[in-house]
C-alpha cells in the first residue's frame, strides 16, 4: 500500500508579511514552514504506515524553495519524496493546483491520502475534496484520527452530537483538522537520512495533464486593517463607562 | 514573543542544511520542552530527567563522534546544539558537554574497543549518563598536581581520594575519572555501584540550578582491570576532552547572549517610562547596539572555529580565546540586559538573571578566564606564567 500526504509551504506563522505592489513580496518572508494542519496530516500517515505498513510518499507544489518542506518530511519518516515543480504557483487557481497535485497522487501510485484540511495562507480548504473528486475517491473532512482493521479506514471527524467515525474504503483522501497528536521531532539519524534522500522532480510535463487557464484572478492583496489603539481609563469614576464599553461594543459581559 | 535569534550577519547561511536542520530540531525541543519548565527545574533544583530521555531520542549526545551508534555530525553541529542548548539553560547545555565531550569523548578515543561497544551505544541513547571527576577540592585550575590515586592491586585497581565540582555526579551510571597510577595520570571508568564509590550531591547553588553538580569520593574503591583506559597517559587524556566541551562552550554561551539580547529588546520596546518605550532612549539603544555588536562577533569567532574542528586545523590555543571571549561577552550581556529590565530582571518571568547567575560559573569552570588568558599569553611569548618559585 502506498499512502500520500500532501504537503503546502507556507509562510511561518511568525514571520512578518508584507505587501508590496498588491502581491504578498515573498522575497520579505523570513521563514517558509509546513502549514500546520499538513503538520497533522503528516503525523497521522505516519502513524497510520507504522501500524498497517506501506510506503508514505510526501507531495508538494511550488517552486524549489518547497524541497526543503520534504527534507523535513524525510527527516520524520516519509519514504518518497516527491516534488510537482511549479515555480508559478501563486498564478495558479487552486482547481489548476488539484489537478497537479490529483495528477502526482495518480503517478505515485497512492490509495490512501492526507492532507490538511486548509492551508495557513490561502485558507482555501479546497484540495481534499478537489483531489478526491478528481481521482474519484472518497473524502472525510475535518479528521482527528485515522485507523485501519486492514481493509477499511476508520476516520473520527466532528458531528453534531460530538465525534463520529467514518469508514470508508481505498481510494480515500482524509483532510485533517488538529489531530490528537503534533508532529512528532525529527532526530539526527532521520535528518541524515533526509539529506541523502533523492527528491524525484516532476513537471507538468511529466505529469502528462493539461491544467487548463485560470478561471481565477485576484485583483490584489492587501493586509488586514491595522486594530484600533487600545482605550486607557483611570480613576473609580470610570469604572461605569468602561463596564458600558465591555457591555455595548465589546460584548463581553 | 516567539523566540528570535539575533543573527545580524546571516552566519547560519554558512551552515549546512543538514546543520540547519539540527539547528531546528533542538530549537523546536527548548521551545517546547525546557523553556515551559525551566524556572521550576531551577527553584527545585533537578534535572529534569525528560529532558535526559529527549536529548537520546533526538540523537545529539556525543553529537561528533562516529560509529558505535553515535551522532557523526560536524563539529559545527555540535556547536549549533550547544548554541540552541543554552539558549535554554547553561545546565541543560552542560549535562550534554560532559555528556559528549567528557564522558563519551574520552572513551570513544581512548577506551579498548570492548569498552567502546560496551558504553558508547547506551551512552548515545541516555540510557546511561556519564560524569568527568578531574578537579579536586584542592586542584581546580592546577588538575597536574591532584591527589586521587589508583593502585594496581593485582586483580584490580583501589582508588583512593575526592572529585568536585562534578557535573551529573550524581545522576550518573559512570564516571570517567582521571588518578595517578604510580604517579602516572590515567583515566578510569567507575561505575555507579563499584564498592567504595559514592556520589553526594552538592547543595546550595546559585548558578547552574537545574543541574546536578557532586563531589565524586572514593574510599578504597576496587575497579576491575578492564576499566583502565589504555589509549592515554599524563595531561594530555583530561585535556582533549576539555578541548571539545569547551569548543561546545564558545557556541553556548552565544545562545545565552541571544536570549538575553532576544529578552532585553523586547522589554525595552513595550516598557514605558517618560511616556515612551525604553527602547527610544539613546543610552538604551547603546547598550543594545553593543551587544548586537558583541554577538555578532562572538558568532563568527564560534562558526570559524567550528570550521577548523572540522578541518582538523585548530590549536588548543584558539579554543581557549573564543571560550573566554564568548562567555565573558555573554555574562556582560546577561548583566546589561538584567539593567535594562530595571527590577523586573530579578524576576525569574524572564530569564536573564538566570542566564547571568548560570554564566557565573561557566565564566569559571572548563578553565577560568584568567587560565585561558594565560595559555594565550604562554602562545604569544613563549613563557608559561601558570607558577613560579616564590
Amino acid at each position: 500500500m502506498t499512502i500520500a500526504v500532501l504537503l503546502k509551504q507556507v509562510p511561518d506563522t511568525t514571520a512578518k508579511i508584507s505587501v508590496n505592489g498588491g502581491r504578498v513580496d515573498e522575497n520579505a518572508v523570513s521563514k517558509w514552514s509546513f502549514s500546520p494542519y499538513d503538520e497533522y496530516a503528516l503525523e497521522a500517515a505516519l502513524q497510520l504506515k507504522e501500524s498497517a505498513g506501506g510506503d508514505l510518499v510526501a507531495i508538494t507544489a511550488g517552486p524549489a524553495r518547497c524541497e526543503k518542506l520534504l527534507r523535513d518530511a524525510a527527516a520524520v519518516g516519509a519514504d518518497t519524496l516527491v516534488h510537482v515543480s511549479a515555480e508559478n504557483i501563486n498564478d495558479l487557481d487552486s482547481t489548476q493546483v488539484q489537478n497537479l497535485l490529483a495528477a502526482a497522487v495518480q503517478k505515485s501510485g497512492a490509495s490512501v491520502i492526507f492532507c490538511g484540511k486548509q492551508a495557513a495562507d490561502t485558507n482555501a480548504g479546497s484540495t481534499g475534496p478537489g483531489v478526491a473528486e478528481l481521482i474519484g475517491a472518497s473524502c472525510v473532512t475535518l479528521v482527528s484520527e485515522v485507523s485501519s482493521d486492514g481493509s477499511e479506514y476508520t476516520a473520527t471527524r466532528p458531528s453534531s452530537a460530538g465525534h463520529e467515525k467514518v469508514a470508508v474504503s481505498a481510494p480515500c483522501v482524509f483532510a485533517l483538522d488538529k489531530g490528537i497528536t503534533e508532529m512528532r521531532r525529527p532526530n539526527v539519524r532521520g535528518i541524515m537520512m533526509a539529506k541523502k534522500k533523492p527528491i524525484e522532480t516532476w513537471s507538468v510535463d511529466d505529469l502528462g495533464i493539461d491544467i487548463g487557464a485560470t478561471g481565477v484572478s485576484i485583483d490584489s492583496h492587501s493586509p488586514p486593517a491595522e486594530k484600533p489603539p487600545g482605550q486607557k481609563f483611570e480613576g473609580a469614576e470610570s469604572v461605569s463607562t468602561v463596564v458600558g464599553k465591555l457591555r455595548d461594543e465589546a460584548n463581553v459581559i | 514573543m516567539p523566540y528570535e535569534a539575533l543573527d545580524f550577519y546571516d552566519v547560519d547561511s554558512l551552515l549546512t542544511d543538514e546543520e540547519r536542520m539540527v539547528r531546528d530540531m533542538v530549537r523546536d525541543f527548548v521551545d517546547e520542552e525546557v523553556i515551559p519548565k525551566i524556572e521550576h527545574a531551577c527553584r527545585d533544583g533537578v534535572f529534569p530527567d525528560e529532558w535526559r530521555v529527549a536529548l537520546g531520542e533526538m540523537g545529539v549526545l556525543g553529537a561528533p563522534l562516529e560509529g558505535y551508534d553515535c551522532p557523526g555530525l560536524s563539529y559545527t553541529a555540535y556547536g549549533v546544539i550547544c548554541r540552541e542548548l543554552e539558549r535554554g539553560d547553561s545546565g541543560l547545555r552542560s549535562f550534554a558537554s560532559v555528556q559528549g565531550s567528557l564522558a563519551m569523548y574520552p572513551i570513544w578515543d581512548f577506551g579498548s574497543e570492548e569498552q567502546k561497544q560496551h558504553y558508547l551505544p547506551k551512552m548515545a541513547s541516555g540510557e546511561w549518563i556519564g560524569c568527568f571527576g578531574l578537579t579536586e577540592p584542592d586542584y581546580g585550575s592546577n588538575p597536574g598536581d591532584m591527589i586521587t590515586k589508583a593502585e594496581d592491586m593485582g586483580d584490580y585497581y583501589l582508588l583512593n581520594g575526592a572529585k568536585m565540582w562534578i557535573t551529573n555526579g550524581t545522576i550518573a551510571q559512570l564516571a570517567v575519572v582521571w588518578a595517578k597510577l604510580d604517579g602516572v595520570i590515567r583515566g578510569f571508568i567507575v561505575e555507579k555501584d563499584d564498592p567504595g564509590f559514592s556520589a553526594p550531591e552538592m547543595k546550595g547553588k546559585h548558578s547552574l540550578k537545574a543541574s546536578v553538580t557532586s563531589e565524586l569520593v572514593f574510599q578504597d574503591c576496587k575497579i576491575p582491570k578492564d576499566r583502565i583506559l589504555p589509549g592515554v597517559k599524563g595531561l594530555r587524556g583530561p585535556f582533549s576532552c576539555l578541548n571539545n566541551a569547551r569548543y561546545g562552550i564558545s557556541w553556548g554561551a552565544v545562545g545565552a547572549a541571544q536570549a538575553c539580547f532576544d529578552s532585553a529588546k523586547d522589554y525595552a520596546l513595550s516598557r514605558i517610562q517618560f511616556t515612551h518605550p525604553i527602547a527610544s532612549y539613546q543610552l538604551v539603544q547603546n547598550k543594545l547596539a553593543w551587544m548586537l555588536r558583541e554577538i555578532t562577533k562572538a558568532q563568527l569567532l564560534a562558526y570559524h572555529l567550528g570550521q577548523k574542528k572540522d578541518a582538523g586545523t585548530w590549536i588548543p590555543e584558539h579554543i581557549s580565546l573564543a571560550k573566554m571571549n564568548n562567555v565573558d561577552i555573554a555574562l556582560e550581556i546577561a548583566r546589561e540586559a538584567r539593567d535594562i529590565h530595571g527590577a523586573n530582571g530579578i524576576l525569574d518571568e524572564y530569564c536573564i538573571m538566570r542566564h547571568m547567575a548560570n554564566l557565573e560559573s561557566v565564566k569559571t569552570y572548563e578553565g577560568t578566564h584568567d587560565i585561558h588568558n594565560l595559555i594565550l599569553g604562554r602562545h604569544i611569548t613563549g613563557i608559561q606564567a601558570f607558577t613560579r618559585e616564590l
